[in-house]
């Protein structure tokens, strides 16, 4: 996992990562680089400064600065010495690199009437480490089966950024494509034909259209593909009982998952949002539960223990006498289940 | 006989050294004509095609011929490997580790390295407007070789034979 993420850095920087203390190693979630400024990681969800032979510092003081020498490095090799073919991923402020890791960039954009077209001197990158967490969704998988329609339930899921919305779409989704033996039920489910709108290349982290995450056998995945188009796509072409797709919210994404739900297709989607109540708060997506393109609506928490989670019927998040009474988010106890205590290293 | 022998030997290897020049001349607008095929067809890659510049250089490299085409494989092969090479650490490296091998000369030279610190660095237009200035200094280049070829060519054929003619004469 974290040589696919070091074959992209200078040697320098690759060494300094490799000396990091094996629990930060381990749990690695963001690197920050700035040119000449103290060098961030984050794991675990603390942030801490590393010096140049890979120790942790609490403070910026004596942490190595990374060179715009090496800055220029890092950016050929995470663009493959190809800038100009990354043209659409620079006005969009991001890379996907192999293995579904995400490269945040910031630096002087270009704009082209009042447009942004680019983005150049590059000064900043956050190396977003993507996880493979096989088993993240068997706590959720349950309540997500429709026992009398024999598939899943359209569910929105959602949460704030880094809470692992898109680690668990990706194992709901293998998941549902394997097939789930011995259900709550009793019985056996087959595994469902299974298709992936990946926008942003983070769910099965294609490389050349061929998943690099296990996303399960009978999932078709239509890469670095705009949702909305990319679920016609699938409809028409590859007639998937489930759809998934990440991080909804256009009025064209609402459209294609209506078209989707009056198809009879179960949509598995998630949103970036404080929490359900704010979810309907956008108007998009309080369209869509209002007229049951989505049934229900999961919450994600994470906690020191993992990830929470907790599960609204779209019809009662929206009846407006019951809506004040919905609770704020209760302490971790209040919750109903809790996903995955530990990642799996991969 | 013996004296025949080496005058004969001497007209042999003057004609030689003469035809030899001779080539080089007629060879170096012929290869500056292939690299400005090359670039051309890099450009086309990298301005149509979108693709990323290890397999342009290595697409372009197979429909080149050598010497060309060890020199742009050269730049491609420099890129992954372990000691995290830039581009143009891995261009200069290549160009100037076959550079010998050809006909061309230092002009020549000097655009095909200067190319090496503006590809693959900025967006696709930019890259474009490299890539058809180079193709313009090179073409330059080309008439100039094909001027001195006209020129030069048959005088070197027949001077290896006329020197190696006097040097015989002398020795009589």
């Amino acid at each position: 996992m974290l040589s696919q993420i070091s074959q992209l850095l200078p040697p320098e920087l690759k060494r300094l990562l490799e000396n990091l203390p094996p629990e930060a190693k381990m749990h690695l979630e963001e690197v920050r680089i700035r040119e000449n400024r103290p060098l961030e990681i984050s794991f675990k969800g603390q942030f801490k400064f590393a010096d140049a032979s890979g120790r942790l510092l609490s403070g910026p003081d004596g942490a190595y600065a990374p060179t715009a020498e090496q800055c220029r490095k890092l950016l050929e090799r995470m663009t493959n010495y190809s800038l100009y073919a990354m043209e659409e991923e620079l006005r969009r402020g991001y890379i996907t690199v192999t293995g579904g890791h995400r490269i945040g960039l910031a630096g002087r954009t270009v704009l082209d009437g009042g447009v942004v077209r680019g983005i150049r001197d590059i000064g900043g990158f956050n190396i977003r480490i993507a996880r493979e967490v096989v088993g993240a969704a068997a706590h959720l998988l349950p309540k997500l089966l429709d026992r009398k329609r024999k598939t899943a339930e359209s569910t929105l899921i959602v949460a704030p950024p880094q809470q692992g919305k898109t680690t668990l779409i990706r194992d709901i989704a293998r998941s549902l494509s394997y097939g789930v033996k011995k259900a709550a039920d009793g019985t056996d489910w087959p595994g469902k034909k299974v298709g992936i709108v990946d926008e942003r290349s983070e769910i099965a982290a294609c490389v050349r259209g061929v998943p690099t995450f296990d996303v399960g056998p009978r999932t078709d995945v239509m890469d670095a593909c705009p949702k909305a188009e990319g679920m016609m796509m699938l409809l028409r072409s590859m007639s998937p009982e489930v759809l998934v797709a990440d991080e909804i919210g256009r009025a064209e994404d609402a459209e294609a998952i209506r078209e989707a739900s009056h198809a009879g297709v179960a949509v598995i989607a998630t949103a970036h949002a404080y929490d359900a109540r704010d979810a309907c708060g956008r108007p998009e997506l309080r369209r869509l539960l209002q007229d049951g393109s989505f049934t229900q609506v999961v919450e994600l928490k994470r906690t020191a223990e993992g990830i929470m989670h907790r599960i609204y019927g779209a019809r009662s998040l929206l009846q407006p006498s019951s809506g004040a009474d919905i609770p704020r988010m209760p302490a971790v106890s209040g919750f109903e289940g809790h996903i995955r205590s530990r990642p799996r290293e991969s | 006989m013996i004296k025949l022998l080496g005058a004969a030997l001497i007209l042999f290897a003057g004609t030689m050294i003469g035809f030899q020049q001779a080539a080089r001349i007629a060879e170096r607008p012929r290869q500056l004509r292939a690299l400005s095929h090359a670039l051309s067809r890099l450009e086309t890659e990298i301005g149509y095609g979108h693709t990323p510049l290890p397999e342009a250089l290595t697409r372009t490299a197979d429909t080149a011929e050598e010497p060309i085409r060890g020199m742009l494989r050269g730049a491609a092969a420099g890129l992954w490997n372990a000691d995290g090479l830039s581009f143009r650490e891995s261009w200069d490296e290549a160009v100037r580790k076959h550079w010998s091998a050809t006909a061309m000369k230092k002009n020549e030279q000097a655009i095909v390295l200067r190319l090496g610190s503006t590809l693959g660095i900025s967006d696709k237009d930019d890259q474009k407007k490299h890539l058809k200035l180079a193709l313009l200094q090179l073409q330059a280049e080309e008439d100039a070789a094909r001027e001195e070829q006209s020129r030069y060519e048959k005088m070197w054929k027949s001077l290896g034979v006329l020197i190696a003619v006097l040097i015989v004469i002398l020795m009589v």
